[in-house]
């Protein structure tokens, strides 16, 4: 993704932030969010960039459950 | 004798053959516990009472010919987010929660008490074991842990006060907390030695949750050796903590005089440590020549920093999300962390299945590069015990690197830090063995090796009362 994008998609997340939580924080607080935000937007980009095939289950995988095992 | 400073194993023959009361021990432990504990912000509640009617119990069944095992009449401190019954707070570090109270003891309280070892203190640590992001040591309600090393100095976290406590001679050995690097940080900042298990050997039921699929529970003590017989006391199935594994436990004691370690080091693991830990490193690798060989590896190319900080944060957003959306986060101690976990919101689900879909490739490349070895070794720490008044680094916030921790808490490895050194300064350094998962026999074995041709672990801070 470019500089570019990568600029407005932390606008737009840093826009849900104040949006849910901006009645409570300063300008300096919202700053500091922006940058957490940005780090989240690159942890983000390197995990979707990093391969996966579809067998590739998460982890923990799901256990069903029953309450006499 | 004068038990500051002893060895678990050396306390215990000492209260086997009745040269050592356990109350006399618990007296002289709560005595420290209450008159330096606070010169290191290392405790939350002393918990005399109850330490007084164990160390009794103690005595009496001593006496009475029945003897537990090594951990029988051995004070010990437990960080505050393990819950204990009798009116006794747990107070998780956070100011909003220090009134919190639990009926019931942690399972991990509870197996200590079975093996006969006396809860003296509840002890402190970073608020919510760090979870809201803090960038800075003074982030306890209870003050900044502050490491005997050096008054400037901070002890490290999470279980900051684990750390302390053991290096300042207050308690033999403390339980701490590990999601990504709580136990091994605080070891290396106090100069103790400190044991990660692997994820499921300890039952976390009764612990504060920060990360479901990071959270561990372990030891920290003057040697590997009281670390084994820790571990060995609280490890086993739980039925109230589905992850605690049904697979046994037994500390393997045997000698290591003579055995051969296969030690493997992943190309610059040290390349971004601070000048001393980098230099102390090197002799280590050197000094590890002595007891095993030690070969280079190569992990392949995988964001693991990014995989266990996304896991991190977007579980602890949850297990916290009550007191992050009420705002009740303002309460804390730290000014970042009123509002740092707010930004948790724009992690995306996609991108934390993600993260555990790509945990599944570190867990086999991990596995198979440790299926050749006995451990890989790194520095504890990437630096010694930071200032006071700044802000530390931290490869859970992802401005110093830390593959070792990323790697080892997302595949749920054991590791145990070891101190291997000083800085001019005079603050300890640090070296860990990280082994293959449920081998924590091998990395004890390696870790007791390295404290039998060093002594770093003998060396304790300038603290009165010795």
């Amino acid at each position: 993704m470019s500089p570019a994008r990568d600029a407005v998609e932390v606008d737009l997340l840093l826009a849900l932030v104040r949006h849910r939580y901006g009645d409570r924080l300063t300008g300096e607080q919202i700053e500091a969010l922006r940058r957490g935000v940005q780090t989240i937007a690159e942890h983000a980009a390197a995990l979707r960039a990093a391969p996966l095939t579809n067998a590739d289950e998460p982890l923990p995988p799901f256990t069903p459950f029953r309450v006499d095992e | 004798m004068n038990p500051v400073f002893q060895t678990v194993r050396e306390l215990a023959e000492a209260v086997r053959a009745r040269r050592l009361s356990p109350v006399a021990l618990a007296e002289t432990v709560l005595a420290r516990l209450e008159t330096l504990g606070p010169r290191y912000n290392a405790v939350v509640t002393v918990t005399r009472q109850r330490a007084l009617v164990q160390a009794r119990r103690a005595e009496d069944e001593i006496a009475a010919g029945h003897w537990r095992g090594p951990l029988h009449g051995i004070p010990y401190g437990a960080k505050d987010l393990l819950a204990t019954a009798g009116g006794i707070p747990t107070t998780w570090g956070a100011a909003p929660l220090r009134e919190q109270r639990f009926d019931f003891d942690a399972t991990v309280v509870r197996r200590l008490e079975e093996a006969g070892a006396v809860l003296v203190a509840k002890l402190a640590m970073v608020e919510l074991a760090g979870g809201m992001g803090y960038r800075q040591p003074n982030a306890s309600f209870t003050g900044p842990g502050i490491s005997p090393w050096g008054t400037g100095a901070w002890s490290g976290g999470s279980s900051s006060g684990s750390g302390s406590a053991v290096a300042a001679g207050l308690v033999p050995f403390a339980i701490g907390s590990e999601t990504w690097g709580s136990i091994l940080s605080p070891a290396a900042s106090c100069g103790v030695t400190g044991l990660r298990p692997t994820y499921g050997r300890v039952s976390r039921h009764g612990a504060m949750a920060l990360c479901w699929t990071l959270d561990k529970l372990g030891p920290l003590a003057l040697t590997a050796d009281d670390c084994g017989l820790v571990l060995d006391a609280i490890a086993g199935p739980d039925p109230h903590d589905s992850t605690a594994a049904d697979r046994p436990f037994r500390y393997d004691e045997a000698d290591v005089d003579g055995r051969r370690f296969r030690f493997g080091v992943v190309r610059d693991v040290a390349a971004t440590a601070e000048p001393a830990v980098r230099e102390a490193f090197a002799r280590s690798l050197d000094a590890l020549a002595k007891i095993g060989t030690v070969d280079e590896v190569t992990l392949p190319d995988l964001p693991y920093e990014a995989i266990t900080r996304t896991i991190l944060m977007a579980e602890a957003a949850s297990a916290f999300e009550d007191m992050i959306e009420s705002g009740a986060i303002a309460g804390l101690t730290a000014p970042e962390d009123h509002f740092t976990a707010y930004a948790r919101d724009t992690i995306l689900a996609k991108d934390y299945l993600r993260a555990q879909r790509l945990r599944g490739l570190v867990v086999r490349e991990a596995d198979r590069v440790l299926s050749r070895l006995d451990a890989l070794v790194a520095p504890g720490r990437p630096g010694v015990a930071s200032p006071l008044d700044r802000e530390f680094r931290s490869a859970a916030r992802g401005n110093v690197a830390d593959l070792m921790g990323a790697i080892g808490n997302a595949a749920g490895l054991p590791a145990i830090a070891v101190p291997n050194g000083f800085s001019e300064a005079g603050l300890p350094t640090s070296l860990q063995f990280m082994g293959r998962a449920w081998e924590e026999n091998t990395i004890l074995a390696a870790a007791r090796a390295w404290q039998g041709i060093t002594d770093f672990h003998r060396r304790h801070p300038p603290v009165e009362g010795r």
